[in-house]
């Protein structure tokens, strides 16, 4: 199953793209498809399968999922931004 | 002067009082006990304004008082501890300030050999103030009277040389614009109106040098420990400043519909994309700058597209929210070249941004009878900004700040008056992020981002940032205990993910610096007491519970791009007198007499 992967800030700079699909039913798979592709993304922000700290994965644009068995639905956007929103 | 005790290791255990009209100082003691109740920063200035009776004076009097104070830990090897906070009442407000500013200032300050420097009085004419090693002189501000912040800091430095450091006011505070900034080396102490106490003294800078150093109880343990703050600052959690700064929120913020548009008439921005640093970055010359001992370095400095020769201008989240999406505008060059003109005229760019959005609105009613300034429309934002450093024109009204401005107005205007006391939003839309609305509502100087970190809740799997439960109320404690303790010690709040448990880490580096034995416990207690002292400075200066809320706009009417994104005044209620439970005050917010009793 294909989802949307929206990236922002540093996961965006280190994938070399804004958006990009991504396969998966869960989230640890979805993140585990964007570590085999894109490697720089792998190195600074995901490990086995879920996203280093200092990362935040959200569903939607609604609500924040860290748990790697998290249910995906075709159709979904996974975002992935840095966890720090201060300024 | 009078001798003092000279403190604990980590200060000089006095503050330096100048009567800048008497044009004389007194070195005032600082006993232990305060220090460590209080540490430095905005929680050594809430302290030191009561005790200067700051609550019964006018902020624009002569009398009132205005503190630059440093921290045990400014001076250490410690990274990102170059600061000072600015505290004094505000002029905006009427309520407790401080904000803070970093670099040199900080470190020759202290090196003047006092802890704080609070001036009061007011010179007969425009004047500059010399603190050399402690002693003072007061020169004629003579023809730096109306410049920039900038151009007065250069001409001052050249004629008293390189060892002085600066802070300035700019043309707003002069005209004591109640947003006017103070600002050391492109740094400003921003929000509140700091330069416009500074204006109504007369004084148009103060230069400071000094070369007497705090002593520190372990210094060769402290190195090893600033070894590896240092290190760790360097790595992930510290990545997005290091790279694209805090701009970086915007597009993010964009994609959860919390960016406030047009005066917070919607929560996304069509042109976000183009005003992104991920964008920015590839359209034009950048270069990178840090405060004084500061490893981190998270200030993103832009050129203008196409050359110009001017310099940079350093972009924060905060300067392009408020002169980009807030006012409509969505040219790059139109957002940086008014966060240039603030810098200079000495403006607060939020409340700038802030209260010519809402003039635009007004406009836009037909509540105001200037059809010139519309929203998106960059020549007017650039023209309102220079009316409002001058007072010149609706200048004179934007000057007041947007509260004061809604009431001369009239009609509705108050509803959708983007502020809190008085004090203008930061770029967090309230009703997309409702923890943050919380932090807003109770703050002590106002809505505000650095003293209540509670976004921090609504950017987590702990609540539903739209629907918070009351749960959200303690972690919103817990976010404002610790900008506390981080303002009060003082470390930058960019540090703040490197920690793995900040109680405990704090602890250890206050005790390196002053040898005490300080726990996690007991710097939860003065975080806590200093929150409770900086209300009760409110409770002095006539607050009353209906004070913590929000404009009209943000509890009676849902986001329009988002209608989930509702607010309604029974939640923010339930969620305020939670927090106030949470404190140990009473559900509307008032301390306890132990706690008013423990301050003393
Ligand atoms: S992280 Fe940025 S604001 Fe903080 S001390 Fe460093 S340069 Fe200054």
């Amino acid at each position: 199953m294909s989802i949307t992967v929206e990236l922002f800030g540093i996961p965006r700079q280190r994938a070399g793209i804004a958006k990009t699909q991504a396969e998966g039913a869960r989230l640890d798979e979805v993140l585990l498809d964007l570590a085999r592709r894109f490697p720089r993304l792998a190195e600074a922000c995901i490990a086995n399968g879920r996203l280093q700290s200092g990362y935040l994965a959200n569903l939607n644009g609604q609500r924040f999922v860290s748990d790697p068995s998290t249910a995906l639905a075709a159709g979904d956007s996974l975002l992935i931004l840095s966890a720090d929103a201060g300024g | 002067m009078p001798s003092h005790h000279p403190g604990p290791p980590g200060y000089h255990g006095c503050y330096l009082r100048i009567d800048v009209g008497k044009q004389c100082a007194e070195r005032v003691g600082l006993a232990e006990v305060e220090l460590r109740k209080f540490l430095g920063g905005s929680g050594l200035g809430v302290h030191l304004m009561l005790r200067e009776g700051s609550h019964q004076v006018d902020p624009l009097s002569p009398e009132a008082p205005l503190a630059f104070v440093f921290s045990p830990l400014v001076g250490s090897p410690l990274t990102t501890s170059a600061k000072f906070a600015v505290v004094s009442r505000s002029p905006l407000t009427e309520r407790i300030n401080d904000s803070l500013a970093s670099s040199h200032f900080a470190i020759a300050g202290k090196r003047a050999g006092c802890d704080a420097i609070v001036l009061v009085g007011r010179a007969d004419t425009p004047s500059i103030l010399i603190i050399d090693e402690g002693q003072i002189r007061i020169e004629a501000a003579g023809e730096l009277w109306g410049l920039s912040c900038r151009d007065a800091e250069t001409q001052l430095r050249a004629r008293l040389g390189n060892e002085y450091q600066i802070a300035t006011i700019g043309p707003a505070g002069e005209r004591l614009v109640r947003y006017a900034t103070i600002s050391h080396d492109g740094r400003h102490a921003g929000r509140g109106g700091s330069g416009a106490v500074l204006g109504s003294k007369h004084i148009k800078a103060i230069a400071v040098r000094g070369s007497q150093r705090a002593r520190l109880a372990e210094p060769a343990q402290l190195v090893a420990l600033a070894k590896q703050l240092s290190d760790k600052s360097f790595g992930p959690a510290t990545a997005k400043y290091r790279e694209l700064g805090t701009a970086a929120n915007l597009l993010v913020f964009n994609r959860l519909g919390a960016l406030p548009t047009r005066n917070f008439q919607q929560g996304t921005f069509k042109a976000a994309e183009a005003l992104s640093p991920e964008q920015m970055t590839q359209t034009r010359a950048k270069t990178r700058a840090s405060c004084a001992a500061c490893t981190i370095g998270c200030e993103h400095i832009y050129g203008f597209r196409g050359g110009d020769n001017q310099p940079g201008v350093r972009m924060e989240y905060e300067n392009l929210f408020a002169l980009g999406p807030l006012c409509g505008i969505s040219d790059p060059d139109v957002v940086l070249g008014a966060s240039r003109v603030c810098d200079e005229l000495g403006l607060d760019t939020i409340s700038a941004g802030g209260t010519i959005a809402f003039a635009m609105e007004c406009v836009e009613r037909g509540l105001l009878d200037a059809p010139w300034l519309k929203f998106g429309d960059g020549n007017a934002l650039h023209r309102a900004l220079h009316e409002v450093g001058r007072r010149e024109g609706l200048g004179a009204l934007m000057a007041e700040g947007s509260r004061r401005m809604a009431k001369s107005i009239g009609s509705d205007a108050l509803t959708f008056a983007p502020q809190v006391k008085g004090l203008e939003m930061p770029g967090y839309e309230p009703r997309a992020l409702q923890t943050m609305a919380l932090g807003f509502a109770v703050g002590t100087r106002g809505a505000d981002h650095n003293r209540s970190g509670a976004y921090e809740v609504d950017f987590s799997e702990r609540v539903d940032r739209r629907q918070p439960g009351l749960e959200a109320a303690g972690m919103a404690v817990e976010t404002e205990d610790k900008a506390a303790l981080m303002d009060s010690l003082i470390l930058c709040k960019f540090l703040r993910g490197v920690f793995t448990d900040f109680l405990a880490e704090a602890a250890e580096m206050l005790n390196l610096v002053t040898g005490w034995d300080t726990t996690p416990d007991e710097l939860r207690a003065t975080a806590r007491r200093i929150v409770t002292a900086k209300k009760h400075f409110n409770i002095l200066c006539g607050w009353q519970p209906a004070e913590d809320t929000l404009p009209e706009r943000f509890l009676n009417h849902p986001l329009p791009d988002d209608p989930t994104a509702t607010l309604t005044p029974e939640r923010l209620q339930g969620l305020v007198a939670a927090y106030n439970t949470a404190r140990g005050w009473s559900s509307e917010g008032w301390p306890t007499r132990g706690q008013i009793a423990e301050l003393g």
